[in-house]
Protein backbone atom coordinates (compact mmCIF):
# COMPACT_ATOMS: atom_id res chain seq x y z
CA UNK A 1 0.00 0.00 0.00
CA UNK A 2 1.33 3.52 -0.78
CA UNK A 3 2.98 5.10 2.18
CA UNK A 4 0.70 8.11 2.28
CA UNK A 5 -2.37 5.90 2.65
CA UNK A 6 -0.78 4.06 5.53
CA UNK A 7 0.07 7.37 7.17
CA UNK A 8 -3.55 8.57 7.03
CA UNK A 9 -5.23 5.20 7.41
CA UNK A 10 -7.23 6.11 10.50
CA UNK A 11 -8.53 9.36 9.00
CA UNK A 12 -9.41 7.64 5.72
CA UNK A 13 -11.40 4.92 7.46
CA UNK A 14 -13.18 7.52 9.52
CA UNK A 15 -14.09 9.54 6.45
CA UNK A 16 -15.34 6.42 4.67
CA UNK A 17 -17.50 5.71 7.72
CA UNK A 18 -18.91 9.25 7.60
CA UNK A 19 -19.71 8.92 3.91
CA UNK A 20 -21.44 5.60 4.53
CA UNK A 21 -23.48 7.17 7.34
CA UNK A 22 -24.55 10.17 5.24
CA UNK A 23 -25.36 8.11 2.16
CA UNK A 24 -27.06 5.44 4.28
CA UNK A 25 -29.38 8.00 5.89
CA UNK A 26 -30.12 9.42 2.42
CA UNK A 27 -31.04 5.95 1.11
CA UNK A 28 -33.32 5.33 4.09
CA UNK A 29 -35.04 8.69 3.58
CA UNK A 30 -35.42 7.97 -0.13
CA UNK A 31 -37.05 4.60 0.46
CA UNK A 32 -39.13 5.40 3.55
CA UNK A 33 -40.37 8.83 2.45
CA UNK A 34 -39.35 9.35 -1.20
CA UNK A 35 -41.07 6.18 -2.37
CA UNK A 36 -44.46 7.03 -0.79
CA UNK A 37 -44.18 10.68 -1.95
CA UNK A 38 -43.38 9.57 -5.51
CA UNK A 39 -46.25 7.11 -5.42
CA UNK A 40 -48.61 9.84 -4.25
CA UNK A 41 -47.32 12.16 -7.00
CA UNK A 42 -48.19 9.46 -9.51
CA UNK A 43 -51.58 8.55 -8.03
CA UNK A 44 -52.76 12.14 -7.61
CA UNK A 45 -51.99 13.07 -11.21
CA UNK A 46 -54.82 13.88 -13.56
CA UNK A 47 -56.52 10.73 -14.81
CA UNK A 48 -54.99 8.51 -12.14
CA UNK A 49 -56.36 6.51 -9.25
CA UNK A 50 -56.42 9.21 -6.57
CA UNK A 51 -56.66 12.19 -8.90
CA UNK A 52 -56.39 15.33 -6.79
CA UNK A 53 -55.12 18.57 -8.34
CA UNK A 54 -54.29 20.13 -4.96
CA UNK A 55 -52.22 17.26 -3.64
CA UNK A 56 -50.44 16.92 -6.95
CA UNK A 57 -49.68 20.62 -7.36
CA UNK A 58 -48.38 21.07 -3.84
CA UNK A 59 -46.14 17.99 -3.90
CA UNK A 60 -44.98 18.78 -7.41
CA UNK A 61 -44.08 22.34 -6.45
CA UNK A 62 -42.25 21.26 -3.29
CA UNK A 63 -40.20 18.67 -5.12
CA UNK A 64 -39.34 21.17 -7.84
CA UNK A 65 -38.34 23.88 -5.38
CA UNK A 66 -36.06 21.57 -3.39
CA UNK A 67 -34.45 20.29 -6.56
CA UNK A 68 -33.90 23.74 -8.01
CA UNK A 69 -31.69 24.86 -5.09
CA UNK A 70 -27.97 24.61 -5.76
CA UNK A 71 -27.26 21.98 -3.12
CA UNK A 72 -24.75 24.08 -1.20
CA UNK A 73 -27.37 26.82 -0.81
CA UNK A 74 -29.95 24.30 0.34
CA UNK A 75 -27.56 23.17 3.09
CA UNK A 76 -27.06 26.76 4.27
CA UNK A 77 -30.74 27.63 3.92
CA UNK A 78 -31.73 24.63 6.05
CA UNK A 79 -29.35 25.43 8.92
CA UNK A 80 -32.10 26.82 11.23
CA UNK A 81 -34.26 23.78 10.54
CA UNK A 82 -31.34 21.42 11.13
CA UNK A 83 -30.57 23.15 14.41
CA UNK A 84 -34.20 22.76 15.42
CA UNK A 85 -34.29 18.99 14.98
CA UNK A 86 -30.69 17.92 15.70
CA UNK A 87 -29.78 20.65 18.19
CA UNK A 88 -26.70 21.74 16.25
CA UNK A 89 -25.98 22.57 12.63
CA UNK A 90 -22.50 21.08 12.70
CA UNK A 91 -21.37 17.45 12.37
CA UNK A 92 -22.22 14.29 10.48
CA UNK A 93 -25.67 13.92 12.07
CA UNK A 94 -26.60 17.49 11.10
CA UNK A 95 -25.28 16.95 7.59
CA UNK A 96 -27.80 14.14 7.22
CA UNK A 97 -30.76 16.56 7.41
CA UNK A 98 -30.29 18.41 4.10
CA UNK A 99 -29.09 15.17 2.52
CA UNK A 100 -32.29 13.40 3.55
CA UNK A 101 -34.40 16.23 2.18
CA UNK A 102 -32.72 16.29 -1.21
CA UNK A 103 -32.84 12.47 -1.24
CA UNK A 104 -36.61 12.48 -0.80
CA UNK A 105 -37.11 15.05 -3.56
CA UNK A 106 -34.69 13.31 -5.90
CA UNK A 107 -35.98 9.76 -5.54
CA UNK A 108 -39.68 10.68 -5.44
CA UNK A 109 -39.37 12.15 -8.93
CA UNK A 110 -37.71 9.01 -10.22
CA UNK A 111 -40.38 6.86 -8.56
CA UNK A 112 -43.10 8.90 -10.24
CA UNK A 113 -41.41 8.40 -13.62
CA UNK A 114 -41.04 4.65 -13.12
CA UNK A 115 -44.69 4.30 -12.19
CA UNK A 116 -45.74 6.30 -15.26
CA UNK A 117 -44.10 3.58 -17.34
CA UNK A 118 -46.49 0.92 -16.03
CA UNK A 119 -49.08 0.27 -18.76
CA UNK A 120 -52.43 1.75 -17.79
CA UNK A 121 -54.11 -1.46 -18.89
CA UNK A 122 -52.45 -3.41 -16.09
CA UNK A 123 -53.95 -1.03 -13.53
CA UNK A 124 -57.34 -1.32 -15.21
CA UNK A 125 -57.14 -5.10 -15.12
CA UNK A 126 -56.37 -4.91 -11.41
CA UNK A 127 -59.36 -2.65 -10.77
CA UNK A 128 -61.62 -4.89 -12.82
CA UNK A 129 -60.59 -7.77 -10.54
CA UNK A 130 -61.74 -5.80 -7.51
CA UNK A 131 -58.36 -4.49 -6.34
CA UNK A 132 -58.31 -1.69 -3.76
CA UNK A 133 -55.89 1.23 -4.11
CA UNK A 134 -53.53 -0.53 -1.68
CA UNK A 135 -53.72 -3.74 -3.74
CA UNK A 136 -53.03 -1.81 -6.94
CA UNK A 137 -49.92 -0.21 -5.40
CA UNK A 138 -48.35 -3.24 -3.76
CA UNK A 139 -49.54 -6.12 -5.93
CA UNK A 140 -49.43 -4.47 -9.35
CA UNK A 141 -47.65 -1.08 -9.58
CA UNK A 142 -44.56 -1.94 -7.56
CA UNK A 143 -44.33 -5.40 -9.10
CA UNK A 144 -44.49 -4.06 -12.62
CA UNK A 145 -42.23 -1.05 -11.97
CA UNK A 146 -39.68 -2.83 -9.77
CA UNK A 147 -36.70 -2.75 -12.13
CA UNK A 148 -37.25 0.96 -12.80
CA UNK A 149 -37.49 1.59 -9.08
CA UNK A 150 -34.17 -0.18 -8.51
CA UNK A 151 -32.44 1.65 -11.36
CA UNK A 152 -33.82 4.95 -10.07
CA UNK A 153 -32.53 4.20 -6.60
CA UNK A 154 -29.13 3.36 -8.06
CA UNK A 155 -28.98 6.70 -9.86
CA UNK A 156 -30.13 8.42 -6.67
CA UNK A 157 -27.52 6.73 -4.49
CA UNK A 158 -24.77 7.90 -6.83
CA UNK A 159 -26.12 11.43 -6.59
CA UNK A 160 -26.24 11.12 -2.79
CA UNK A 161 -22.54 10.23 -2.77
CA UNK A 162 -21.86 13.31 -4.85
CA UNK A 163 -23.97 15.52 -2.57
CA UNK A 164 -22.25 14.08 0.52
CA UNK A 165 -18.82 15.24 -0.71
CA UNK A 166 -19.60 18.87 0.00
CA UNK A 167 -20.85 18.30 3.54
CA UNK A 168 -17.47 19.45 4.87
CA UNK A 169 -18.96 22.97 4.89
CA UNK A 170 -21.02 22.01 7.94
CA UNK A 171 -18.43 19.67 9.40
CA UNK A 172 -20.11 16.57 8.04
CA UNK A 173 -16.83 14.99 7.01
CA UNK A 174 -16.73 12.15 4.53
CA UNK A 175 -14.33 11.14 1.76
CA UNK A 176 -14.89 14.29 -0.28
CA UNK A 177 -14.16 16.54 2.66
CA UNK A 178 -11.02 14.55 3.49
CA UNK A 179 -9.80 14.82 -0.10
CA UNK A 180 -10.26 18.59 -0.06
CA UNK A 181 -8.79 19.29 3.35
CA UNK A 182 -5.81 16.94 3.22
CA UNK A 183 -5.33 16.41 -0.49
CA UNK A 184 -6.12 19.79 -1.97
CA UNK A 185 -5.54 22.32 0.78
CA UNK A 186 -2.36 20.65 2.02
CA UNK A 187 -1.04 20.10 -1.51
CA UNK A 188 -1.00 16.31 -1.17
CA UNK A 189 -2.24 15.77 -4.71
CA UNK A 190 -1.42 12.07 -4.53
CA UNK A 191 -3.75 11.67 -1.55
CA UNK A 192 -6.51 13.51 -3.38
CA UNK A 193 -6.16 11.22 -6.36
CA UNK A 194 -6.40 8.14 -4.15
CA UNK A 195 -9.61 9.51 -2.66
CA UNK A 196 -11.01 10.10 -6.14
CA UNK A 197 -10.12 6.51 -7.01
CA UNK A 198 -12.00 5.27 -3.94
CA UNK A 199 -15.06 7.27 -5.04
CA UNK A 200 -14.84 5.90 -8.58
CA UNK A 201 -14.65 2.32 -7.31
CA UNK A 202 -17.60 2.96 -4.99
CA UNK A 203 -19.76 4.41 -7.78
CA UNK A 204 -18.82 1.64 -10.23
CA UNK A 205 -19.68 -0.97 -7.65
CA UNK A 206 -23.07 0.56 -6.88
CA UNK A 207 -23.94 0.96 -10.55
CA UNK A 208 -22.86 -2.61 -11.27
CA UNK A 209 -24.99 -4.04 -8.45
CA UNK A 210 -27.98 -1.82 -9.33
CA UNK A 211 -27.92 -2.76 -13.01
CA UNK A 212 -27.49 -6.46 -12.24
CA UNK A 213 -30.37 -6.52 -9.75
CA UNK A 214 -32.65 -4.54 -12.08
CA UNK A 215 -31.92 -6.92 -14.93
CA UNK A 216 -32.47 -9.97 -12.76
CA UNK A 217 -35.92 -8.90 -11.59
CA UNK A 218 -37.07 -7.60 -14.98
CA UNK A 219 -39.19 -10.22 -16.73
CA UNK A 220 -40.85 -7.89 -19.20
CA UNK B 1 -78.02 -10.61 -16.15
CA UNK B 2 -76.97 -7.11 -17.10
CA UNK B 3 -79.34 -4.19 -17.08
CA UNK B 4 -78.43 -0.71 -18.27
CA UNK B 5 -81.13 1.84 -17.64
CA UNK B 6 -80.81 5.19 -19.42
CA UNK B 7 -77.09 5.30 -18.86
CA UNK B 8 -75.09 8.34 -19.99
CA UNK B 9 -71.38 9.06 -19.93
CA UNK B 10 -69.57 12.27 -20.88
CA UNK B 11 -65.87 12.93 -21.36
CA UNK B 12 -65.70 16.66 -20.63
CA UNK B 13 -67.80 18.12 -23.48
CA UNK B 14 -68.10 14.91 -25.47
CA UNK B 15 -71.16 12.72 -24.93
CA UNK B 16 -69.71 9.22 -25.26
CA UNK B 17 -72.87 7.39 -24.24
CA UNK B 18 -76.29 8.97 -24.67
CA UNK B 19 -78.98 7.49 -22.44
CA UNK B 20 -78.54 3.85 -23.41
CA UNK B 21 -80.95 1.20 -22.18
CA UNK B 22 -80.01 -2.44 -22.70
CA UNK B 23 -80.88 -5.75 -21.07
CA UNK B 24 -78.67 -8.78 -21.53
CA UNK B 25 -80.26 -11.95 -20.14
CA UNK B 26 -78.29 -14.53 -18.17
CA UNK B 27 -76.37 -16.98 -20.32
CA UNK B 28 -76.40 -14.86 -23.47
CA UNK B 29 -73.37 -14.06 -25.60
CA UNK B 30 -74.00 -10.47 -26.57
CA UNK B 31 -72.01 -8.58 -29.15
CA UNK B 32 -71.45 -4.84 -29.36
CA UNK B 33 -70.35 -3.64 -32.77
CA UNK B 34 -69.89 -0.25 -34.37
CA UNK B 35 -67.41 2.11 -35.96
CA UNK B 36 -64.47 3.64 -34.10
CA UNK B 37 -65.59 6.19 -31.55
CA UNK B 38 -69.14 4.85 -31.47
CA UNK B 39 -68.82 4.28 -27.72
CA UNK B 40 -68.76 0.48 -27.64
CA UNK B 41 -65.76 0.12 -25.32
CA UNK B 42 -67.15 2.80 -23.05
CA UNK B 43 -70.47 0.98 -22.89
CA UNK B 44 -68.66 -2.22 -21.88
CA UNK B 45 -66.59 -0.41 -19.26
CA UNK B 46 -69.78 0.95 -17.73
CA UNK B 47 -70.80 -2.64 -16.97
CA UNK B 48 -68.19 -2.99 -14.22
CA UNK B 49 -67.98 0.74 -13.53
CA UNK B 50 -64.43 1.09 -14.87
CA UNK B 51 -66.18 4.19 -16.19
CA UNK B 52 -68.71 5.72 -13.83
CA UNK B 53 -71.89 6.89 -15.58
CA UNK B 54 -73.08 10.48 -15.20
CA UNK B 55 -76.68 9.38 -15.22
CA UNK B 56 -78.66 6.19 -15.23
CA UNK B 57 -78.43 2.85 -13.46
CA UNK B 58 -76.15 -0.12 -14.04
CA UNK B 59 -77.38 -3.42 -12.67
CA UNK B 60 -75.30 -6.62 -12.88
CA UNK B 61 -76.10 -9.99 -11.28
CA UNK B 62 -79.14 -8.42 -9.62
CA UNK B 63 -77.02 -5.75 -7.90
CA UNK B 64 -77.25 -2.07 -8.71
CA UNK B 65 -73.57 -1.15 -9.08
CA UNK B 66 -74.27 2.57 -9.22
CA UNK B 67 -75.57 2.61 -5.64
CA UNK B 68 -72.72 0.62 -4.07
CA UNK B 69 -69.96 2.13 -1.94
CA UNK B 70 -66.32 1.50 -2.93
CA UNK B 71 -65.87 -1.62 -0.88
CA UNK B 72 -69.10 -3.24 -2.05
CA UNK B 73 -68.25 -2.32 -5.64
CA UNK B 74 -64.88 -4.06 -5.32
CA UNK B 75 -66.73 -7.13 -4.07
CA UNK B 76 -69.18 -7.00 -6.96
CA UNK B 77 -66.34 -6.75 -9.48
CA UNK B 78 -65.00 -10.09 -8.34
CA UNK B 79 -67.95 -11.79 -10.03
CA UNK B 80 -67.53 -9.75 -13.22
CA UNK B 81 -64.52 -10.96 -15.18
CA UNK B 82 -62.89 -8.83 -17.85
CA UNK B 83 -60.42 -9.41 -20.67
CA UNK B 84 -58.77 -6.84 -22.93
CA UNK B 85 -57.36 -6.37 -26.41
CA UNK B 86 -53.81 -6.05 -25.08
CA UNK B 87 -54.28 -8.77 -22.44
CA UNK B 88 -53.02 -6.55 -19.58
CA UNK B 89 -51.12 -9.29 -17.79
CA UNK B 90 -48.56 -8.37 -15.15
CA UNK B 91 -45.31 -8.88 -17.09
CA UNK B 92 -43.25 -9.45 -13.95
CA UNK B 93 -45.49 -12.23 -12.65
CA UNK B 94 -45.45 -15.81 -13.91
CA UNK B 95 -48.50 -17.26 -15.61
CA UNK B 96 -49.32 -18.98 -12.34
CA UNK B 97 -48.98 -15.79 -10.29
CA UNK B 98 -51.07 -13.78 -12.73
CA UNK B 99 -54.00 -16.14 -12.21
CA UNK B 100 -53.31 -16.48 -8.49
CA UNK B 101 -53.40 -12.68 -8.07
CA UNK B 102 -57.07 -12.65 -8.92
CA UNK B 103 -57.77 -15.29 -6.23
CA UNK B 104 -55.64 -13.42 -3.73
CA UNK B 105 -57.65 -10.24 -4.30
CA UNK B 106 -60.86 -12.19 -3.67
CA UNK B 107 -59.47 -13.74 -0.45
CA UNK B 108 -59.91 -17.18 -1.94
CA UNK B 109 -58.99 -19.79 0.71
CA UNK B 110 -55.19 -20.11 0.61
CA UNK B 111 -55.03 -23.89 0.64
CA UNK B 112 -57.31 -24.20 -2.36
CA UNK B 113 -55.64 -21.53 -4.48
CA UNK B 114 -53.13 -23.80 -6.15
CA UNK B 115 -55.78 -26.28 -7.24
CA UNK B 116 -57.99 -23.53 -8.57
CA UNK B 117 -55.17 -21.91 -10.58
CA UNK B 118 -54.19 -25.26 -12.11
CA UNK B 119 -57.83 -26.01 -12.88
CA UNK B 120 -58.28 -22.68 -14.70
CA UNK B 121 -55.03 -23.07 -16.63
CA UNK B 122 -56.03 -26.59 -17.64
CA UNK B 123 -59.31 -25.24 -18.93
CA UNK B 124 -57.48 -22.87 -21.28
CA UNK B 125 -54.84 -25.49 -22.12
CA UNK B 126 -51.85 -23.80 -20.48
CA UNK B 127 -51.13 -26.01 -17.47
CA UNK B 128 -47.67 -26.68 -18.95
CA UNK B 129 -46.69 -22.98 -19.00
CA UNK B 130 -47.31 -22.10 -15.36
CA UNK B 131 -43.78 -21.00 -14.52
CA UNK B 132 -43.23 -18.94 -17.66
CA UNK B 133 -43.55 -15.17 -17.95
CA UNK B 134 -45.98 -13.40 -20.32
CA UNK B 135 -43.10 -12.18 -22.51
CA UNK B 136 -42.34 -15.81 -23.35
CA UNK B 137 -45.88 -16.50 -24.62
CA UNK B 138 -47.62 -15.90 -27.93
CA UNK B 139 -50.53 -13.46 -28.19
CA UNK B 140 -53.08 -16.26 -28.14
CA UNK B 141 -51.47 -17.80 -25.07
CA UNK B 142 -51.46 -14.44 -23.30
CA UNK B 143 -55.16 -14.05 -23.95
CA UNK B 144 -55.72 -17.56 -22.57
CA UNK B 145 -53.91 -16.59 -19.37
CA UNK B 146 -56.09 -13.48 -19.17
CA UNK B 147 -59.17 -15.66 -19.61
CA UNK B 148 -57.98 -18.05 -16.89
CA UNK B 149 -57.38 -15.06 -14.62
CA UNK B 150 -60.85 -13.69 -15.32
CA UNK B 151 -62.44 -17.11 -14.72
CA UNK B 152 -60.66 -17.90 -11.48
CA UNK B 153 -63.29 -16.37 -9.22
CA UNK B 154 -66.21 -18.08 -10.98
CA UNK B 155 -67.68 -14.91 -12.45
CA UNK B 156 -71.25 -14.81 -13.66
CA UNK B 157 -70.40 -12.26 -16.31
CA UNK B 158 -67.37 -11.98 -18.59
CA UNK B 159 -66.71 -8.65 -20.33
CA UNK B 160 -64.48 -8.85 -23.42
CA UNK B 161 -63.01 -5.66 -24.86
CA UNK B 162 -61.83 -6.43 -28.41
CA UNK B 163 -60.51 -9.79 -27.21
CA UNK B 164 -59.25 -10.96 -30.59
CA UNK B 165 -58.33 -7.68 -32.28
CA UNK B 166 -54.60 -8.17 -31.91
CA UNK B 167 -54.66 -11.86 -32.86
CA UNK B 168 -54.37 -13.64 -36.21
CA UNK B 169 -57.45 -15.41 -37.68
CA UNK B 170 -56.55 -18.91 -36.46
CA UNK B 171 -55.82 -17.76 -32.95
CA UNK B 172 -59.00 -15.68 -33.03
CA UNK B 173 -61.02 -18.80 -33.79
CA UNK B 174 -59.34 -20.64 -30.90
CA UNK B 175 -60.04 -17.87 -28.42
CA UNK B 176 -63.66 -17.61 -29.55
CA UNK B 177 -63.92 -21.35 -29.02
CA UNK B 178 -62.69 -20.97 -25.46
CA UNK B 179 -65.23 -18.20 -24.83
CA UNK B 180 -68.04 -20.30 -26.26
CA UNK B 181 -67.00 -23.18 -24.01
CA UNK B 182 -67.10 -20.95 -20.95
CA UNK B 183 -70.59 -19.88 -21.88
CA UNK B 184 -71.82 -23.45 -22.46
CA UNK B 185 -70.14 -25.15 -19.52
CA UNK B 186 -70.53 -22.54 -16.81
CA UNK B 187 -73.47 -20.52 -18.10
CA UNK B 188 -71.42 -17.32 -17.95
CA UNK B 189 -73.03 -14.30 -19.59
CA UNK B 190 -70.54 -12.88 -22.09
CA UNK B 191 -70.41 -9.42 -23.61
CA UNK B 192 -68.01 -8.94 -26.52
CA UNK B 193 -67.01 -5.63 -28.01
CA UNK B 194 -65.57 -6.00 -31.48
CA UNK B 195 -65.29 -4.19 -34.76
CA UNK B 196 -64.95 -7.50 -36.58
CA UNK B 197 -68.22 -8.71 -38.00
CA UNK B 198 -66.99 -12.32 -38.27
CA UNK B 199 -66.24 -12.47 -34.56
CA UNK B 200 -69.72 -11.31 -33.67
CA UNK B 201 -71.38 -13.57 -36.22
CA UNK B 202 -69.56 -16.68 -35.11
CA UNK B 203 -70.44 -16.70 -31.41
CA UNK B 204 -73.03 -14.10 -30.42
CA UNK B 205 -76.70 -14.72 -29.78
CA UNK B 206 -77.58 -11.07 -30.20
CA UNK B 207 -75.69 -7.99 -31.24
CA UNK B 208 -76.16 -4.32 -30.43
CA UNK B 209 -75.12 -1.98 -33.19
CA UNK B 210 -73.74 1.29 -31.86
CA UNK B 211 -73.37 4.64 -33.54
CA UNK B 212 -72.53 7.98 -31.95
CA UNK B 213 -73.03 6.87 -28.37
CA UNK B 214 -76.38 5.24 -28.94
CA UNK B 215 -77.59 1.72 -29.63
CA UNK B 216 -78.90 1.92 -33.15
CA UNK B 217 -80.51 -1.47 -32.99
CA UNK B 218 -80.22 -4.85 -31.29
CA UNK B 219 -80.65 -7.82 -33.58
CA UNK B 220 -80.72 -11.59 -33.20
CA UNK B 221 -78.05 -13.66 -34.90
CA UNK B 222 -79.38 -16.89 -36.41
CA UNK B 223 -77.24 -19.80 -37.61
CA UNK B 224 -78.02 -18.76 -41.19
CA UNK B 225 -76.64 -15.29 -40.64
CA UNK B 226 -77.69 -12.01 -39.15
CA UNK B 227 -81.45 -11.66 -39.03
CA UNK B 228 -83.55 -8.68 -38.24
CA UNK B 229 -87.15 -9.21 -37.26
CA UNK B 230 -88.14 -8.22 -40.77
CA UNK B 231 -85.88 -10.97 -42.16
CA UNK B 232 -83.50 -8.81 -44.11
CA UNK B 233 -80.08 -10.31 -43.45
CA UNK B 234 -78.29 -7.51 -45.23
CA UNK B 235 -79.85 -4.87 -43.02
CA UNK B 236 -77.10 -4.91 -40.41
CA UNK B 237 -74.31 -4.50 -42.90
CA UNK B 238 -76.15 -1.71 -44.66
CA UNK B 239 -76.59 0.09 -41.38
CA UNK B 240 -72.93 -0.19 -40.55
CA UNK B 241 -71.92 1.07 -43.94
CA UNK B 242 -74.21 4.05 -43.49
CA UNK B 243 -72.61 4.85 -40.15
CA UNK B 244 -69.09 5.04 -41.44
CA UNK B 245 -68.33 1.35 -41.74
CA UNK B 246 -66.03 -0.72 -39.60
CA UNK B 247 -62.93 1.09 -38.50
CA UNK B 248 -60.29 -0.06 -36.09
CA UNK B 249 -61.18 0.51 -32.52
Amino acid sequence: MPEILVQYEAEIWQSIGETITMVGVSILAAILIGLPVGTLLFLSRKGHLLENPWTFSILNLLVNIIRSFPFLLLVVFLIPFTRLIIGTAIGTASACVPLAIIAIAHYSRLVEQSLLDVPKGVIEAAISMGASVKDVIFKFLYVEARSGLVLGLTTSIISFISYSTIMGVVGGGGIGDFAIRYGYQQFKTELMIYMIIIMIILVQLIQFIGTAVARMIDKR
Amino acid sequence: MINLDQVSKNFSQFQAIKSVTLTIPKGEIHGIIGASGAGKSTLLRLMNLLEAPHAGEVEVNGQSLTTLNNKALRGARKSIGMIFQHFNLVANKTVYDNVAASLELANYPKKERRNRVVECLQFVGLEGEMERYPAQLSGGQKQRVAIARALANNPQVLLCDEPTSSLDPNTTAEILDVLQNINKRFGVTIVIVSHELDVIKSICNRVSIMAEGEIYDTVIIEPTGIQKKDNRPEYFIEQLAENGGLGHA
